[in-house]
C-alpha cells in the first residue's frame, strides 16, 4: 500500500481549500512531474507531501506574503519561488474555470490579472 | 477502547492544533493531518481489522479533510480532538460502507466481513465503559487546559482566542473583537495578527506534553 499521508495529499489536490490544487495546476502547466516540481520550488521531494497539505495563501496581498513567507519559512523553502508557483497556479485554475466560457487566448490575455504583486515578503 | 500504537497526540495538543488551524497558521492543516492520520488508521486497524484497508483509509482521509476545511464543526469544550476525528473518522466508514453497499446493491460488504458487528460499532459511541471514561478523562483535560490559557490572557486576548477555538477565520471578526476596525484594514490586521501570537506563545508554553 502506497504512503496514506501522500495519498492524502493527492487527493487535497481536488481541494481548493489546499496548497495542493494550486501547486497541482502549476505543475500541469509546465509539464512537471514530482521531481519536476521538488525542483521547480527547491523543495527536498520528502518535503512535498506536507506543503501540499498546508492551506492556500489568502487571496489579499498582505495575507498572500504573510501565508507564502510562514509556509515557505517552515519548510526552508524560497518564498519568491513558491510565491510565482502559486501565483502561477492560481493563473491556471482560474483560465481552467473560465475556460468553457470565453477564448483561451483571450483569457491569457488577463494571465495575473488580480494577483499580488511582485515584491519580497517582508521581514 | 483505548487508541493504541501509534498514539494520539495529547488533547492539551490537539488544542493548540485546532487553535492553530482556526487563527492564521497556514501550516497547521499539514501538521494536523500528519499527526493525526498513523493513529487514526491504527485505531480503524484495530477497530474494524476484516475491513478493506482502502474503506479505512478513505474514512480517515474523509475525516481529516472534511476537518481540517470546517474546524467549528469540532466543539473542544465538548471533548478531545482524537476523540472527534475518532468519531467523525466512524461516521465517514458508515456512510462509505452504506454506498458500497447500494453500489453493489444487496451484496453489502460489512456484514459479513465484520460477523456483523460493524453496524454496531459504528453506529454508536465507543461500547467500552473504559472507553467512555477516557474520553470524559480527555474532555476534562482539554477543557482545563483552555481555562488555565484563558486565566492567563487579558480580556481582549480571551475574546480572540474564544473565536480562534470557535474555528473564525474572518479577519474582520477579530478586528471587531479588539476594537481596531477604525484602523486601515492592513493595520487592523498586523494588530490581530499580534494577538493571536500572543497567544499561541500562551498555547505553546502552557501545554505540558502528553505522557
Amino acid at each position: 500500500m502506497s504512503d496514506p499521508l501522500a495519498d492524502l495529499a493527492a487527493r487535497a489536490a481536488g481541494e481548493p481549500f489546499f496548497l495542493a490544487s494550486l501547486l497541482a495546476a502549476f505543475a500541469r502547466s509546465e509539464g512537471l512531474d514530482d521531481a519536476g516540481l521538488a525542483a521547480a520550488l527547491a523543495c527536498p521531494p520528502g518535503k512535498l507531501t506536507l506543503l501540499r497539505l498546508c492551506r492556500a495563501p489568502g487571496s489579499d496581498p498582505d495575507e498572500f506574503w504573510e501565508d507564502v513567507s510562514r509556509v515557505a519559512e517552515h519548510f526552508a523553502l524560497d518564498a519568491q519561488r513558491l510565491a510565482e508557483a502559486v501565483k502561477r497556479g492560481r493563473v491556471v485554475v482560474r483560465m481552467q474555470a473560465a475556460r468553457p466560457a470565453a477564448g483561451g487566448f483571450l483569457l491569457a490575455a488577463r494571465d495575473g490579472e488580480g494577483e499580488p504583486p511582485n515584491r519580497p515578503p517582508e521581514e | 477502547m483505548r487508541p493504541s500504537d501509534p498514539r494520539f497526540p495529547s488533547p492539551e495538543e490537539g488544542l493548540a492544533l485546532h487553535v492553530r488551524l482556526g487563527g492564521d497558521d497556514p501550516v497547521a492543516s499539514a501538521e494536523v493531518c500528519q499527526t493525526y492520520l498513523a493513529p487514526l488508521l491504527g485505531w480503524l486497524g484495530a477497530k474494524y481489522p476484516r475491513l478493506d484497508p482502502h474503506f479505512r483509509q478513505t474514512a480517515a482521509h474523509e475525516a481529516l479533510m472534511a476537518y481540517v476545511q470546517r474546524p467549528a464543526g469540532y466543539d473542544p469544550g465538548r471533548g478531545d480532538l482524537g476523540a472527534y476525528l475518532r468519531m467523525a473518522a466512524r461516521g465517514d466508514l458508515l456512510n462509505l460502507l452504506r454506498r458500497e453497499g447500494r453500489h453493489h446493491n444487496n451484496r453489502s460488504p460489512w456484514p459479513a466481513v465484520e460477523g456483523g458487528e460493524v453496524a454496531g460499532n459504528l453506529s454508536g459511541e465507543d461500547e467500552e465503559p473504559s472507553g467512555k471514561l477516557i474520553k470524559d478523562e480527555e474532555a476534562e483535560a482539554c477543557r482545563a487546559f483552555l481555562s488555565d490559557v484563558e486565566q492567563r490572557c487579558t480580556e481582549e486576548e480571551r475574546r480572540v482566542l474564544r473565536l480562534m477555538v470557535a474555528g473564525e477565520r474572518r479577519n474582520a471578526v477579530y478586528a471587531e473583537a479588539i476594537g481596531v476596525t477604525g484602523l486601515a484594514l492592513a493595520e487592523q490586521n498586523r494588530e490581530v495578527k499580534k494577538v493571536k501570537d500572543r497567544i499561541m506563545k500562551r498555547l505553546t508554553r502552557g501545554g505540558p506534553k502528553h505522557e
